[in-house]
């Protein structure tokens, strides 16, 4: 038992392909508890970000710069009273948060944040992944018909048709990024591990492959992604402002709670497979300009980096405190946090540890920018009407989808359609 | 459709020129809120707020000669003033000057009227009670003026 346990660490796999369940476990452990709190991170900046784009603070009062108000808010959520309405069909409206939340967590079973760093590497991972993230619909429309009332209803209405008109452009552009894989290989393949590794033998992420192409479907991508997790502008499911929230419009406390972090694990999600599929997941950047060990050294310091920039704002803020008796506590929070990630930074930079982190840091920081591209939309777009909404990804998308898989396709096959078009003319 | 439009749509141009704004509003020196209890806002000079009565700065004795004046200018009917004259300065004082400020809509008629501008809206503008009680201001409360309020956590 305790010898399989430590024979794991010294082999190279993901623990799924080891066969260790224990490592697994506590694989999932970690990720779940991660993304607990990453969700609790974003819901921080995104109140701030979008405050400071609309020239507002946000929050400023609980903790320093408001660090302490998702804390309060969850707290807030838990002690509220879990209303189920009387006409409400009681197993359904049950079960729906439950199936929302475990689809959005189940998807992270196959998201490499780094070459061993997955619970586990399937072959058909990206199909898993996208067949377990529209199951996140049925939970939606569990939630808006249970509920029995308008607005739900027409909330899960909206984002069935939405979910469903946008999958099919997601799915051609992620179609384009698999045939890149069977490039020069020959072999293609659908693991999320596998798909990473073809972009770093190809020496290229998918984004700048075939030039045009690969940022074509990249850009394709990115649209859908943000219809599928129902986020501005495509936030018609849960229009604040004709729906009250769309689908969880009767959902309260706790429940609320589960479809919040259920929505923001499958920004998370989708972010990932953006990321995995054209940013090169876990690779660093310029791989091939800055090549060297030299190189690799000085990338390899930026997690610690990262972490000294944020623990030095940190000391900052410390010093900048009113000085006043009513904000000592804040302070001296402020300076132990700050202390913390300082710390932690310090961890990051032994030479152990900071080669096993730095392919993790990289994959978090560029699903990080999705995410503040996600705020970003948020705070600049309007909401599209649903007539819109539906030309968006049926006229536009689809189209310009199927157009760019057969680019790829032929522009893949240019060496043996040549060769064969001489063969011919010979 | 025209090449030039169709190409700004394909390319997004116009949604790309939204996110630079909304990006460059992000400076924390855009922000325009104001942390009110920390810091308090400016008060325009001719704003009409909590009522005071002024006394003479030399002998202490009230400016308010009971001529009556506000109490007859005041839409509501709002303040009820009473006075004696004073046998030593044959002046009138007031003996009891009330203001209820729970009616009052900080019109400005009463200090416009007031003959010795004994009486100003000042800009004090916390005036919030937990109860009706306290709403109707005396003579020493109206002279007295307002403490502004010091913030506590």
């Amino acid at each position: 038992m305790f010898d399989a346990i430590t024979k794991y660490l010294s082999s190279n796999v993901s623990p799924g392909e080891a066969g260790s369940m224990f490592w697994a476990t506590i694989y999932i452990l970690i990720i779940t508890a991660g993304i607990s709190l990453s969700v609790i991170a974003m819901n921080w900046l995104e109140r701030k970000i979008l405050a400071h784009m609309q020239i507002r603070l946000g929050p400023m009062r609980v903790g320093p710069h408001g660090l302490l108000q998702p804390f309060a808010d969850a707290l807030k959520l838990l002690i509220k009273e879990d209303i189920i309405p009387q006409e409400a069909d009681k197993f359904v409206f049950w079960s729906a948060p439950v199936v929302v939340t475990m689809t959005a967590f189940t998807t992270f079973l196959v998201v490499p944040f780094g070459p061993t760093h997955a619970v586990t590497d399937m072959n058909i991972g990206i199909l898993f992944m996208l067949g377990v993230s529209s199951l996140g619909v049925l939970g939606i429309i569990m939630a808006g018909w249970s509920s029995n009332s308008h607005y739900p209803l027409m909330g899960s209405l909206r984002s069935s048709a939405q979910m469903v008109s946008y999958e099919i452009a997601m799915g051609l552009a992620i179609i384009c990024a698999v045939l890149m894989t069977s490039l020069e290989t020959g072999t293609g393949t659908l693991s999320m591990i596998g798909i990473v590794q073809s972009q770093a033998s190809q020496h290229t992420w998918f984004i700048f492959k075939f030039f045009p192409l690969g940022f074509l479907a990249f850009a394709i991508f990115a649209i859908a992604m943000v219809a599928e997790t129902n986020r501005a502008p495509f936030d018609l499911p849960e229009a604040e402002s004709e729906l009250v929230a769309g689908f969880h419009t009767e959902y309260s406390g706790f429940r609320w709670s589960l479809f919040f972090l259920a929505e923001y694990a499958a920004m998370l999600a989708v972010s990932s497979i953006a990321v995995t599929l054209w940013l090169g997941g876990w690779m660093r950047p310029f791989p091939n300009w800055l090549s060297g060990a030299t190189w690799n050294a000085a990338f390899s310091l930026f997690p610690a980096l990262t972490l000294f920039v944020l623990a030095g704002l940190c000391l900052l803020g410390t010093v900048r405190m009113p000085k006043i008796p009513q904000m000592k506590v804040q302070t001296m929070g402020l300076l132990i946090f700050g202390l913390l990630l300082g710390f932690i930074g310090l961890v990051l930079i032994i030479p152990g540890v900071r080669e096993r982190v730095q392919d993790i840091y990289w994959f978090v920081v560029k699903v990080a920018f999705f995410m503040y591209l996600y705020i970003w939309y948020r705070g600049t777009f309007p909401r599209y009407r649903f007539d819109q909404l539906m030309k968006v990804g049926w006229k536009v998308l689809l189209p310009t989808g199927l157009a760019v898989l057969v680019a790829t396709a032929l522009w893949g096959l240019m060496p043996q359609l040549s060769s064969a078009i001489l063969g011919v003319l010979r | 459709m025209k090449l030039k439009p169709l190409l700004r749509k394909m390319l997004l141009i116009d949604l790309i020129k939204g996110l630079k704004v909304t990006f460059n509003y992000q400076a924390p020196s855009e922000a325009i809120t104001e942390q009110y209890p920390l810091e308090r806002p400016v008060i325009f000079e001719r704003f009409r707020g909590q009522p005071r009565l002024k006394v003479d700065p030399e002998s202490g004795a009230s400016m308010c000669i009971v001529c009556n004046l506000c109490a007859l200018a005041c839409p509501e009917q709002l303040i009820v003033v009473k006075g004696e004259r004073n046998p030593v300065t044959k002046r009138k004082e007031p003996v009891s000057y009330t203001y209820d400020l729970s009616r009052c809509m900080f019109c400005g008629l009463c200090a416009e009227a007031c003959a010795t501008d004994a009486l100003e809206l000042t800009q004090d503008y916390e005036m919030a009670l937990y109860s009706r009680e306290g709403m109707v201001l005396d003579q020493a409360a109206l002279e007295r003026g307002q403490e502004p309020e010091k913030y506590v956590k």
